[in-house]
C-alpha cells in the first residue's frame, strides 16, 4: 500500500497506469541505501512527501527524506516500548503495532501520542490498513485476528480459529495477514501452515486451507520446527492470494531452505501456482504487482538477502535480486518503478526497469 | 509405585524382586559388565543422584537465565519475577520462576570454546583437551563415585533420542564397565527381551546351569573375584531385563504423565524421575536442538516453554516425593547465545559470558550467583569456567576434590588442579 489512502473511495480505486512491458525487474539496481539500528521490521512509503518511514526493534520511528538520501536515517521519536511490527500512515498519524502488544496512534507532525490501545493477548505480528483508509487490520499471538477503526481506534471485530498450538504441541504463531482490495475479506496465516479467509461482514471464516510446504517441524534430529506463512497479499481482483515463506528446510537451524512462493484460488482451495528458488531463505513479504503481472517477495536466510520476481509462467523466480541483508519487508510506489526494503541493514531503494 | 523413604539398596531390590532367574547372553550397548568397585568412602553429603539436563546445541542465556530487556542485545521478550526477590528472567519461564527456590542460577561462566563439539567436551568433562589424556565426562565419575555395591540397575543411564549433536558419555581412561546405558533409538533398552524360540522356563534353565559352572570354575580355577565380576555382569543383564516396569511410562498414573505433558522431553524428564526413584546414580537427559543462528526468538518461543513447563514440573515432583533433597539437578549446555542479533534474526554461538542452573542436594536453592554487564557481553561479578563448575558439581555431589584416579602412570585429581567450586551456590 503507497500513499496515503484516507479519502479514496475504494469503488474508484484503480491500479496506476503504466505500461507492463516498461516493467523490467531484472533491470533491478540498488539506487541507495540508509542505515537504521537493529532490524526494521515495518516501513511506509508517504509518496506525497516523498518520505519513506521505518520503525522496528528499537521501537523508534526513523525516516528518509527521498530527496536527499543521507547515510543513515534520521531517528524522530519512540513509538513503542518493545519491537514494532507494524507502521502506517492515515491522514496525518501514525498508527503502530508492536511485541509490546499494543496499538498506537501517533501525530505524524509532532510525535506525541493520540492513543494508546491494548490490542491482543501476545505480540502483534503485523497491521494492514484497508485500502480505503478506514480500517487497519492486526494479527497476534492470541492467535486472533483483529479489526480496528481506523480513527477512532475502536475494535470492531474479533476473528478466532487458528490453532494455538503446532500439531506438535508447541506454541503456534499468527505471522501474518492481507486485507483483499474490496476489504471484503482478510486472510491470516500461521505457524504451522494454516490459512484462514475471512468474511468481513459475517465475521467467518470463508475458507480455510493448509499451507504444509511452508512448515518443517525435525523430529529426528533436532525436534523442532522452522517457518510458517510469513507474507500473504491478495490479487487484485481478491480472487488469487499469494503466499509466502520458505520450502521445507534441511537444517531448523537456520533458514537452510529453499525460498517459496504458492498462489492459491482461495475460493476454489487450490493451489494454482507454486515457485521457489534454490536460494535458501525464507519470503517474509510478498506483493502483487499492481501494475504489471508479477508477483514480488523479500526476505533472507542462509543464502542471504533475496529480491525474488515471479511473472508466473515457471516455478523458478524470473529474477533475483541481491539486497544487503535480510529484508523484513517493502513496498512499491504507485508505478511500480521503485522499491523500498526495510530490514537488518535499513532502509534500501532499489529502481524496477 | 517406589517408596520415596527406602534406602537406595532396598528400592534396587524392590525393582528386582520377581527378576527372572536366567542368565542370558545378552549384549546391551554400554552397560557396565564387570565387578563394580565401590566408593572409595561413604559420601560426605546426601547427594545419591545427579540427573543432567543437556540442552543442546547452547540455549540463550538471553531468552531464559540472564535477561537484558530494553538493550539492543536484549530481544523482544520481556522479564518476570521470581519467587527469588529481585531476580528477574525471561518471560517464557513462567513456571520456573516461581520454583526458584530450589535453584540457584550462575550467570557468570567464561568457558571461551564456541565450538559445538570442543565445548560440549569441554563442558561435559570440566576439563581442557589434553594431548595423550582423555578424561572421563563428569556424569560417568558421578556415576562411578555415587553407585553403591549391590546394585543391579545400570549406574548411569543416558537418554538422548534425536540425532543432531548427540553424545556419547565418555568414560576417558576409566575403564569402559563405566559406560552409561544409552537410551537413543526410544526409551526402552534394546535387547531386553528373550531370544525368539526361547521361553521363561528355558532361560531359567540356563541361568541354573550357568550358575553351576559359574561355582565350579570358581572353586577350582579362577577364584572368587573373578566370578563374582562374571556373576554381577549377569545380574546387571538379569536386572535390566525387569526393565518393562522401569522403563515403561504406562507404568505412571495417567495423571501424572500429562502432568510432565506427552512430549519427547516431557516422557525423558519423567522416566528421569522414574530411574532416579529407582536408585540409578546418575542419569542424563537431552533437549535438542537449541542452535539458533536463525530465528531465535521463534525458535526460543517454542523450545523455553517446554523446558519451563518439563523442568518446574519435575523440579515439584522431586520434591513432593522427598527425592530433590538427594539428587542434583543440572541444567547445562556447551555454551550460550551471542549478545548481537545478526542480519537472520538469530544469535550464534557465545562462551564468554553465559548461565546454567543447578537445583536440590548440594546446592543452596533461591541463589543468583555472578553477574554479567547490562548487554550480556561480559561477565563482571563471579566468572567461573567449566573447571570451577565441574568442581562445584562434584563439591555439590559430596565429593573429596582432591581424589587421585591412576591414568596409567599418573594420578589424576577429580577436579583440575585449579578449579575452584563456587562456594555461593553450595549448600
Amino acid at each position: 500500500m503507497n500513499a496515503d489512502p484516507a479519502a479514496v473511495d475504494p469503488s474508484k480505486v484503480e491500479p496506476a497506469k503504466v505500461n507492463p512491458s516498461a516493467f523490467d525487474p531484472t533491470q533491478a539496481k540498488l539506487v541507495s541505501s540508509c542505515k537504521a539500528p537493529g532490524t526494521l521490521y515495518c516501513q511506509w512509503f508517504d509518496e506525497a512527501g516523498n518520505k519513506l518511514y521505518g520503525a522496528g526493534s528499537d521501537g523508534a520511528l526513523h525516516v528518509v527524506d527521498l530527496s536527499a538520501v543521507t547515510e543513515a536515517a534520521t531517528k524522530k521519536w519512540p513509538l513503542h516500548e518493545n519491537y514494532v511490527t507494524g507502521l502506517v500512515k492515515r491522514e496525518a498519524v501514525f498508527i503502530s503495532s508492536s511485541y509490546d502488544r499494543t496499538l498506537a496512534w501517533t501525530d505524524a507532525e509532532t510525535g506525541v501520542l493520540i492513543r494508546r490501545v491494548p490490542a491482543h493477548a501476545g505480540w502483534i505480528r503485523e497491521l494492514v490498513m484497508s485500502a480505503d483508509g478506514q480500517r487497519v487490520v492486526t494479527v497476534g499471538d492470541d492467535m486472533q485476528v483483529k479489526v480496528w477503526n481506523a480513527q477512532s481506534g475502536e475494535a470492531l471485530s474479533t476473528l478466532s480459529g487458528h490453532a494455538s498450538q503446532t500439531p506438535e504441541g508447541y506454541a503456534s504463531a499468527l505471522y501474518a495477514v492481507a486485507v483483499s482490495p474490496n476489504g471484503r475479506h482478510i486472510a491470516s496465516g500461521d505457524r504451522a501452515g494454516e490459512v484462514r479467509v475471512w468474511d468481513v461482514e459475517a465475521g467467518k471464516p470463508a475458507a480455510s486451507f493448509r499451507v504444509s510446504e511452508f512448515y518443517t517441524f525435525d523430529a529426528q534430529k533436532r525436534a523442532r520446527a522452522i517457518g510458517g506463512i510469513r507474507g500473504l497479499a491478495f490479487s487484485a481482483d481478491g480472487a488469487r492470494l499469494a503466499i509466502s515463506g520458505i520450502g521445507q528446510v534441511t537444517n531448523v537451524d537456520g533458514f537452510v531452505g529453499p525460498c517459496r512462493v504458492e498462489v492459491w484460488d482461495w475460493q476454489g482451495g487450490k493451489p494454482i501456482f507454486a515457485g521457489n528458488d534454490k536460494h535458501q531463505a525464507v519470503l517474509n513479504h510478498v506483493v502483487f504487482c499492481q501494475t504489471a503481472p508479477w508477483m514480488i517477495a523479500a526476505g533472507g536466510g542462509d543464502g542471504g538477502g533475496v529480491i525474488a520476481f515471479w511473472n508466473q509462467s515457471s516455478p523458478m523466480p524470473q529474477h533475483l535480486a541481491n539486497p544487503k541483508g535480510h529484508v523484513q519487508s517493502f513496498c512499491l510506489d504507485s508505478d511500480s518503478r521503485r522499491l523500498f526494503t526495510a530490514g537488518h541493514e535499513g532502509f534500501q531503494i532499489w529502481q524496477l526497469g | 509405585m517406589w517408596s520415596n523413604a527406602l534406602d537406595p539398596l532396598l528400592r534396587r531390590r524392590a525393582f528386582l524382586r520377581g527378576t527372572l532367574a536366567g542368565a542370558a547372553a545378552l549384549g546391551s550397548a554400554g552397560v557396565s559388565v564387570a565387578f563394580d568397585e565401590p566408593a572409595a568412602k561413604p559420601l560426605a553429603g546426601p547427594t545419591k543422584n545427579v540427573l543432567f539436563i543437556w540442552l543442546a546445541g547452547g540455549a540463550s542465556q538471553f531468552e531464559m537465565w540472564d535477561p537484558k530487556p530494553g538493550r539492543e542485545t536484549g530481544g523482544p521478550f520481556r522479564t518476570i519475577q521470581t519467587s527469588i526477590p529481585g531476580y528477574h528472567i525471561g518471560e517464557l519461564m513462567p513456571k520456573t520462576a516461581a520454583m526458584l527456590q530450589h535453584v540457584a542460577v550462575v550467570r557468570s561462566l567464561n568457558t571461551e570454546i564456541s565450538e559445538h563439539e570442543q565445548a560440549a567436551d569441554l563442558i561435559s568433562s570440566g576439563r581442557p583437551a589434553e594431548a595423550g589424556l582423555e578424561y572421563p565426562e563428569i556424569g560417568v565419575l558421578l556415576a562411578k563415585e555415587l553407585t553403591v555395591r549391590e546394585t543391579l540397575l545400570p549406574d548411569y543411564v543416558s537418554c538422548f533420542t534425536t540425532t543432531e549433536g548427540r553424545r556419547r558419555p565418555r568414560v576417558g581412561f576409566l575403564n569402559a564397565k563405566h559406560s552409561p546405558l544409552l537410551l537413543e533409538k526410544s526409551l526402552r533398552p534394546e535387547h531386553l527381551d528373550l531370544p525368539a524360540g526361547l521361553n521363561e522356563s528355558q532361560h531359567t534353565s540356563r541361568e541354573r546351569l550357568r550358575e553351576q559352572l559359574s561355582s565350579r570354575f570358581a572353586a577350582r580355577r579362577a577364584g572368587a573375584e573373578l566370578a563374582n565380576g562374571y556373576n554381577s555382569a549377569f545380574a546387571k543383564v538379569r536386572g535390566l531385563m525387569q526393565s518393562d516396569t522401569l522403563f515403561n511410562l504406562e507404568k505412571e498414573p495417567e495423571a501424572v504423565r500429562l502432568r510432565y505433558g506427552k512430549t519427547p522431553f516431557g516422557e525423558q524428564c519423567l522416566l528421569a524421575r522414574r530411574l532416579i526413584e529407582a536408585g540409578v546414580g546418575v542419569v542424563k537427559v537431552a533437549r535438542g536442538f537449541w542452535d539458533s543462528h536463525h530465528d531465535n526468538f521463534e525458535s526460543h518461543r517454542e523450545l523455553v516453554p517446554d523446558f519451563d513447563h518439563v523442568y518446574s514440573t519435575l523440579l515439584a515432583d522431586l520434591h513432593e516425593r522427598g527425592l530433590l533433597k538427594s539428587t542434583l539437578v543440572i541444567v547445562l549446555s556447551e555454551f550460550g547465545r551471542t549478545p548481537v542479533i545478526n542480519q537472520d534474526v538469530g544469535r550464534d554461538h557465545y562462551a564468554t559470558a553465559w548461565s546454567v542452573a543447578l537445583a536440590g542436594s548440594g546446592v543452596r536453592g533461591g541463589t543468583v550467583y555472578g553477574k554479567t554487564d547490562p548487554d550480556g557481553k561480559t561477565v563482571v561479578e563471579g566468572q567461573a569456567n567449566a573447571s570451577d563448575l565441574a568442581a562445584t558439581i562434584y563439591k555439590a555431589a559430596g565429593l573429596d576434590l582432591h581424589k587421585e584416579y591412576q591414568a596409567g602412570l599418573r594420578p589424576v585429581p577429580l577436579a583440575k588442579e585449579d578449579a575452584q567450586p563456587i562456594e555461593g551456590i553450595l549448600a
